[in-house]
């Protein structure tokens, strides 16, 4: 509830203020370091206009839905990363699955059907998915579907929750869901990298930095 | 001819091109050349949507009924399950005549009316016909993974629609 609140609150996030104080007290002092921290933080805070509850209409309004998300956005470029890092099929199945399920929790956000722990579930999809990456696990194909179909069902709910009515909604779903898709496909070709061995130490390392950046959504750090 | 531009125009709305879209990738994934029956059912289908459209039919479900149509063309492109020919015809039929039902001509006179309706079809037909073109043309295993994915994009879409429109 905590986090709900925080995030449907229109003010500029002060963050920024925590990163001016941060540098001066480890000693790590200096005005660039803390302008970059300040601006680091500035761009998280930009998310917690994600789910905001409000509606919003067309084609390049569902685009950006999940763009301005980062905890949406390291989650698909995970599900993508993922996707290549375990190589056919899943390289395919895993972005073919994602938007079907995250439609069919998009319907239980639209018929209202309550869900626990919307924001938990994205949030611990960026640390489970990016862990997978960075461990370079390999399970059984179904058990990869089935954990980022699971993950999808939150991502769709909180979409569902606020796609508007009216003639826009077509517009504004297709807008999201290809976003959702691109990110896939950006995820899929960084993921690519893992053909070598310093690709494959990249692709992991970015893993475990989306695990990380779940870690802080869901404690609420940013 | 304003008329006529004004019905080409009204083809392009998010409902039309999803459904359209998922039509042509759909006819055109398992053929292996031009899908000239698909394209003939669903220009048989937009003469005789217009046909209920000139005969007053306004109240009807086209709407609801293009975004199932969507959902259940994406489906079966997502699957890439081999259909009948049948089926291909049927949905082709379906979605051509439910179009001008989605989008009633708005014009005073008859001439400008069909006009507006021919603008429609000749959109319609461009783009669908360019759709199943590309999707045959996706022989490639990359390729053919491409179209499920687009598959995928549009069934999402269309659901999502649908509930929104069957639930508020």
């Amino acid at each position: 509830m905590r986090r709900r609140a925080i995030r449907t609150t229109p003010t500029p996030n002060p963050s920024p203020a925590k990163g001016r104080s941060r540098p001066s007290s480890t000693g790590y002092g200096g005005g660039e370091l803390t302008a970059f921290v300040a601006t680091i933080l500035l761009l998280l805070s930009t998310p917690a206009f994600a789910h905001t509850g409000e509606t919003a209409g067309g084609f390049l309004s569902g685009l950006a839905h999940p763009v301005f998300g980062p905890d949406h956005v390291v989650a698909m470029v995970a599900v993508g990363l993922w996707g290549a890092f375990l190589g056919p099929p899943a390289i395919w199945l895993l972005p073919i699955v994602f938007p079907l399920v995250m439609a069919a929790g998009g319907v239980l956000g639209i018929l209202g059907v309550p869900l626990p722990a919307v924001e938990t579930g994205i949030a611990s999809s960026a640390i489970v998915l990016g862990l997978m990456v960075a461990l370079a696990a390999r399970p059984p194909l179904w058990v990869a579907a089935v954990l980022v179909g699971a993950f999808a069902i939150f991502h769709g709910y909180a979409h569902g929750k606020e796609l508007p009515d009216g003639a826009n909604a077509v517009a504004f779903s297709a807008g999201f869901v290809i976003a959702t898709g691109l990110l896939h496909l950006t995820g899929i070709a960084f993921g690519l990298l893992a053909r070598w061995p310093a690709g494959r130490l990249a692709v992991r390392g970015a893993g475990a930095a989306i695990a990380l950046i779940g870690v802080a959504y869901l404690g609420g750090y940013v | 001819m304003t008329a006529f531009l004004g019905g080409l125009m009204q083809f392009f709305i998010p409902s039309h091109l999803l459904a359209v879209v998922a039509l042509g990738l759909f006819a055109g994934q398992h053929a292996q050349r031009f899908p000239h029956a698909a394209l003939g059912a669903f220009a048989i289908g937009l003469i005789a949507g217009s046909l209920m459209v000139a005969s007053a039919i306004r109240q009807n479900p086209a709407a609801l009924g293009l975004l199932m149509l969507a959902v259940a063309a994406a489906s079966l492109v997502v699957l890439a399950w081999d259909v009948s020919n049948w089926l291909v015809g049927v949905m082709s039929f379906a979605t051509g005549s439910a179009l001008p039902l989605n989008a009633p001509p708005h014009e005073i006179t008859i001439a400008n009316a069909v006009a507006a309706q021919a603008g429609l079809a000749v959109a319609a037909i461009a783009i669908v016909a360019l759709v199943m073109v590309i999707a045959m043309r996706a022989t490639r295993p990359w390729q053919r993974i491409g179209v499920r994915i687009a598959g995928s994009w549009i069934a999402a879409s269309a659901i999502l629609v649908l509930a929104l429109r069957l639930a508020r």
